[in-house]
């Protein structure tokens, strides 16, 4: 594997050739237990192109580096690598706002980028051409966790979300989706970014007394918020908690907590070994590399950069950017869950979400939860027009915007 | 909106328990100030390595009450280390340069303990016995909240008797205003000043360990924290321990009761509650400077 860490001094493997892609992660903050995910996913795939004979003939090098989780880091990390290195393809972030802002840079610099998670840079008037996501949409995942707890969990429910543009995302399509299926919406408590204390809204939280309780919020939040729940006695009672996108190490990290109440939407758990042959091979891969079964966040990091160095060896240039993203639309791909593609239109790709359950105390070994059901992407995907015009979701008025 | 009386009063308990974990930072913080003129800028990063004190033991040890004892003593020897050799050399000069030097040792302690311990969350089990909460008529609160509020009572009952009654608190409080004259008297005030030092970080230590078991231990989450101690200190005026007991109540319900009536504003709220009570009070509730 020939891997450059930016900025910290770790080379590992010989770097003679040039960097050909960098890959931003944010390994430190609130969002680091999944950005080293994607990371591993990251490594994984390149050691296989180049276990493969690289791209192009030549042993593949890509810079992976910290993006601190922000922005203007980020931004200047990989405005380094293209200036500095003529890289002309750049991957990674690990949050919506982070990675839309990312994606207008590129815009503007006409790089490609390769978004590892969710985020909205497919929608709207962030869709510029150059930006195409291995991870989903936000309001993705918020649909496929609503359509399921409203058939199967109840109809009453409130929300903590996270108060910036995924969490947004996730937010409106609950509401559309609640409106729809009759689900009766009990009100939203904003959450700051990095937030780790949510004691003061379990009071409300237990006078509302909703059905379900949806946690939308990411990374250590995430985990605090369901430790802080169970701390108060109140995750083995009645109330379900869904997790629009949920985490593997967050299921692991909170342990009896995360009772048989919770369900999380996930794009990728291992357990799809057992229906996808190819997602064997990717888990015994992931585990003999890293020890560990893969996440969603492993997947994202996985597919993203496998895409973007087989559009390399496809389209026949590292550099060329309209020859790779003439390459990258469109691209088919059978890596881990059964065949799919970054759709030409707008750049996503089409992949299923899986909801776990959680197992609580059950849980042993690799075993932290039970796929309940997997949502194909055809029902949680609006149409290539829709999504240009950015509705129905990015219609939604929001509570207290 | 009309808010039920149970709920009113679910909040000022949850708010109680923020505060008490406030409190416990805020003294520390002002004993420090107080006793030494240091701004310490590393409060949060001694609140970081008490929460890590505890991951260590607890998962050595597999005892709770031991991971909080260790978070107070190594976390106390740790400052005690710290001002030994690197801020006592600053006695005398530019107030600035301790500031800077803690500010510095804060940056430094963060970056090791990444390297050490990775920047993924760890998570310090709380004993089955704290899991659940006490329930009456609506009103309920979560067993480990009521720990951490009679925890703190007890550290300020301890504190109270320690400066009031004990020779070594009258002594630290007569070091605070007249440091040459205790000097004069033979005492070895250099040491006062370390214990002094040791004793404030050992409270931010014990205060993360105790939030450890809520939260996770993570390298960078004395960054948030330090700030907001500052804010409870400036609030109950610098150098004041009733005034870091009266700032942490305060910020505590600040916090809870925003987060219940506009919840995006609980990030804002604290620093708009300093700014009003100094427009009013300029040194804070009961700022003079040298006092304990």
């Amino acid at each position: 594997m020939v891997t450059v860490f930016l900025f910290t001094g770790l080379v590992s493997g010989v770097a003679s050739a040039k960097p050909i892609a960098a890959l931003l992660f944010p390994l430190s903050g609130p969002f680091s237990a999944m950005g080293t995910d994607m990371r591993k996913g990251s490594e994984l795939a390149l050691e296989e192109i180049n276990a493969q004979g690289g791209v192009l003939g030549q042993k593949a090098e890509v810079v992976m580096g910290d993006d601190e989780f922000q922005a203007p880091v980020a931004i200047r990390k990989y405005k380094e690598m293209v200036d500095g290195q003529g890289i002309k393809a750049i991957g990674g972030t690990l949050s919506g706002g982070i990675s839309v802002a990312v994606n207008e840079w590129a815009c503007k610099n006409k790089v490609l980028y390769m978004s590892f998670c969710h985020t909205s840079i497919p929608l709207g008037k962030e869709q510029c051409g150059y930006g195409f996501v291995s991870g989903m949409i936000p309001y993705q995942t918020g649909v496929a966790t609503a359509k399921y707890a409203f058939q199967n969990l109840g109809k009453s429910w409130m929300i903590v979300t996270q108060d910036y543009r995924f969490g947004h995302d996730e937010l409106s399509a609950w509401l559309t989706i609640s409106e729809k299926m009759g689900g009766k919406f009990l009100g939203n408590i904003y959450s700051p970014l990095g937030q780790v204390d949510y004691s003061a809204h379990i009071p409300k939280i237990v006078a509302t007394n909703p059905e379900i309780l949806v946690i939308n919020v990411y990374g250590q939040s995430m985990d605090a918020i369901i430790k802080q729940l169970g701390e108060a006695g109140l995750t083995d009672k009645k109330m379900k908690f869904v997790i629009p996108k949920s985490h593997l190490f967050t299921i692991k990290t909170s342990g009896a907590f995360y009772t048989e109440n919770f369900y999380g939407g996930h794009t990728f758990y291992w357990t799809l070994q057992d229906k996808f042959p190819k997602a064997k091979k990717f888990v015994e891969a992931y585990m003999k590399k890293h020890g560990e079964p893969p996440s969603q966040d492993s997947d994202g990091g996985y597919v993203g950069t496998r895409a973007l160095l087989e559009a390399m060896n496809v389209a026949k240039t590292t550099t060329d950017v309209d020859k790779l993203i003439k390459t990258l639309k469109g691209f088919k791909m059978d890596y881990n869950k059964g065949p799919e593609e970054f759709r030409a239109c707008d750049h996503i790709r089409t992949t299923s979400v899986v909801i776990v359950r959680g197992i609580g105390a059950k849980a042993s070994g690799m075993n932290y939860g039970q796929v309940v059901a997997e949502i194909p992407w055809q029902d949680t995907l609006e149409s290539c027009e829709n999504n240009k015009n950015d509705v129905p979701y990015g219609k939604v008025k929001l509570p207290g915007k | 909106m009309e808010i039920p009386a149970t709920l009113i009063i679910n909040q000022i308990l949850f708010g109680l328990a923020l505060g008490a974990v406030y409190i416990l930072m805020a003294c520390g913080l002002t004993i420090i100030f107080g006793l030494l003129d240091v701004v310490n800028f590393a409060h949060g990063t001694f609140y970081m390595l008490g929460a890590f004190a505890a991951f260590v033991t607890v998962s050595l040890f597999g005892n709770f009450w031991i991971g909080l004892a260790s978070a107070i003593f190594l976390v106390g020897l740790i400052g005690w280390v710290t001002e030994t050799f690197l801020i006592k050399p600053l006695y005398g000069k530019d107030p600035l340069y301790p500031l800077m030097l803690t500010f510095g040792f804060s940056l430094a302690a963060t970056d090791l303990m990444r390297g050490i311990f990775g920047t993924v969350g760890r998570i310090v089990p709380l004993p089955q016995y704290f899991i659940g909460s006490l329930m009456w008529e609506g009103i309920f609160i979560p067993k480990f909240r009521i720990f951490i509020i009679f925890l703190t009572l007890g550290v300020l009952i301890f504190l109270w008797y320690f400066f009031k009654k004990t020779n070594l608190g009258m002594i630290i409080r007569a070091a605070t205003r007249d440091s040459l004259m205790v000097r004069t008297l033979g005492i070895d005030v250099p040491r006062i000043w370390t214990f002094g030092f040791a004793l404030g970080v050992g409270l931010a230590g014990l205060a993360g360990a105790v939030n450890s078991t809520i939260q996770s231990a993570l390298p960078d989450m004395g960054v948030e924290i330090t700030i907001e101690c500052f804010v409870v200190v400036v609030i109950g005026g610098l150098g004041s321990l009733g005034g870091a007991i009266l700032g942490g109540l305060i910020i505590g319900q600040v916090i809870s009761f925003v987060s219940l009536l506009a919840s995006d504003w609980s990030n804002v709220a604290i620093f708009i509650t300093m700014l009003l009570i100094l427009l009013v009070r300029t040194r804070g509730l009961f700022g003079e400077a040298g006092r304990l």
